[in-house]
């Protein structure tokens, strides 16, 4: 009798197993599905010599580190008096830009604006990306932790950042930048404070280009939310990516006056005035 | 071999050239360079410095007065001039060549590099700004 019980329930047996196997797969499968593929190599796809909002630039093709070129974020008075006192710098080729040292990242959000290549490499629990100029790294952590306490974080270059997957969007909060104290957003010499809190939406648009949406609200800096789109082309397969150390042949050191000198092959200055 | 270009023609080539070449975005400003000045020399190379943050073409180049002189030419990164063609051996000492640059705004003997043009007509960078 036991054994014809057996036999009698077996098919379903079999059928309950299958029906599990399968569902767990589709899980599973939709999991890894609806995170995007943006494997490869990128580059930015605005220039301007890495002005970090091209939508505000004055004039419109006019290129960071260019006497007189500027953006036009909704800045606070004080800031912009901080922003006008650093295009003086510019003018007088005396802006110190942090990343001129070879020592210090570009952090986020101006990592997003940098010359040479990119990759954006997804893991369902983390979202990484490399610039292959500095170089940078941003770790976006989409395992669904939360921000860190306030007493568990401090300044960084890129920040804590946590995020979720909205579809093929990913969605991630970027809090506790350094700021000012010693990153810009550009060579022109615009900067945030470190309480910058940026809403970042990332994904690929029609045109396949990967299209950064940014939303920058600072109560020191800004009167209000301060919008910036940034884009990336992906390059043909195939295309390097490689090492880049800034201090391995620097000629250009920055003097303490914030002037970059030219050293000549015996490694003295060949700037005829410096300070 | 210099061309005197005139400083219009030379605002509007040297906005083109930046388009393309993007000079020095990698790492420092380029305000040194005088980008109103373009120069085109014959030159030996002495050493071709491929490093980052930015090669260096160190060239002789003969002055008014005959006597030679050592220039300091600073290209871009690596990474992204051998996206471009570039590779490790592009000049060797001794080629000959034809090399267009911005130079120093202090008169000293370096420039920002634009082009060059070698003895079998191979050019790196730009050269259609050269008058033919």
């Amino acid at each position: 009798m036991k054994i014809k019980i057996h036999i009698l329930f077996l098919p379903s047996y079999i059928l309950m197993n299958c029906l599990l196997i399968f569902l767990c797969s589709t899980a599973i499968a939709q999991d890894i599905k609806i995170l995007p593929d943006w494997s490869g190599i990128w580059e930015r796809y605005e220039g301007n010599g890495g002005m970090f909002d091209i939508a505000t630039t004055q004039p419109p093709d006019g290129r960071a580190g260019n006497p007189g070129v500027r953006q036009f974020p909704p800045l606070t008075k004080f800031w912009e008096k901080k922003y006008k006192q650093n295009l003086e710098l510019v003018a007088r080729d005396r802006l110190p830009d942090p990343i001129s040292i070879c020592g210090t990242p570009a952090g986020y959000p101006r990592l997003l604006a940098l010359p040479d290549v990119y990759e954006f490499i997804i893991r369902e629990e983390k979202t990484w990306i490399i610039t292959e100029n500095g170089p940078n790294i941003m770790r976006i952590y989409t395992d669904g932790r939360t921000l860190p306490e306030i007493n568990e974080r401090w300044p960084t270059y890129t920040g804590e950042s946590v995020g979720t997957w909205d579809q093929e969007v990913l969605v991630f909060t970027t809090v506790s930048m350094i700021g000012e104290k010693n990153t810009v957003l550009d060579r022109s010499g615009l900067t945030l404070s470190d309480q910058a809190e940026i809403s970042t939406r990332l994904f690929q648009n029609e045109e396949g280009l990967l299209r950064a949406e940014l939303s920058i609200i600072d109560p020191i800096a800004l009167t209000e939310p301060w919008k910036v789109i940034r884009h990336f082309r992906k390059l043909p397969p195939g295309t390097r990516i490689f090492d880049y150390a800034c201090a391995e042949n620097n000629r250009n050191p920055v003097t303490s006056s914030g002037k970059t000198l030219t050293l000549g092959p015996d490694g003295n200055p060949i700037d005829i005035n410096f300070d | 071999m210099n061309y005197n270009l005139s400083f219009t023609r030379n605002i509007v080539l040297v906005y083109l050239l930046l388009s393309y070449f993007q000079f020095a975005a990698a790492h420092h400003s380029s305000a040194m360079f005088d980008k109103t000045d373009i120069r085109t020399s014959s030159a030996t190379i002495k050493e071709f410095q491929w490093a980052n943050p930015h090669v260096w073409i160190q060239v002789y180049i003969i002055n008014s007065d005959q006597m030679r002189e050592e220039w300091s030419i600073e290209g871009i990164g690596i990474n992204t001039l051998f996206r471009r063609g570039w590779r490790p051996n592009s000049f060797v000492a001794g080629d000959l060549i034809q090399i267009s640059f911005n130079p120093m705004l202090d008169g000293t003997n370096a420039g920002a590099f634009i082009g060059a043009k070698f003895e079998d007509g191979k050019i790196l960078g730009k050269w259609e700004h050269i008058k033919k």
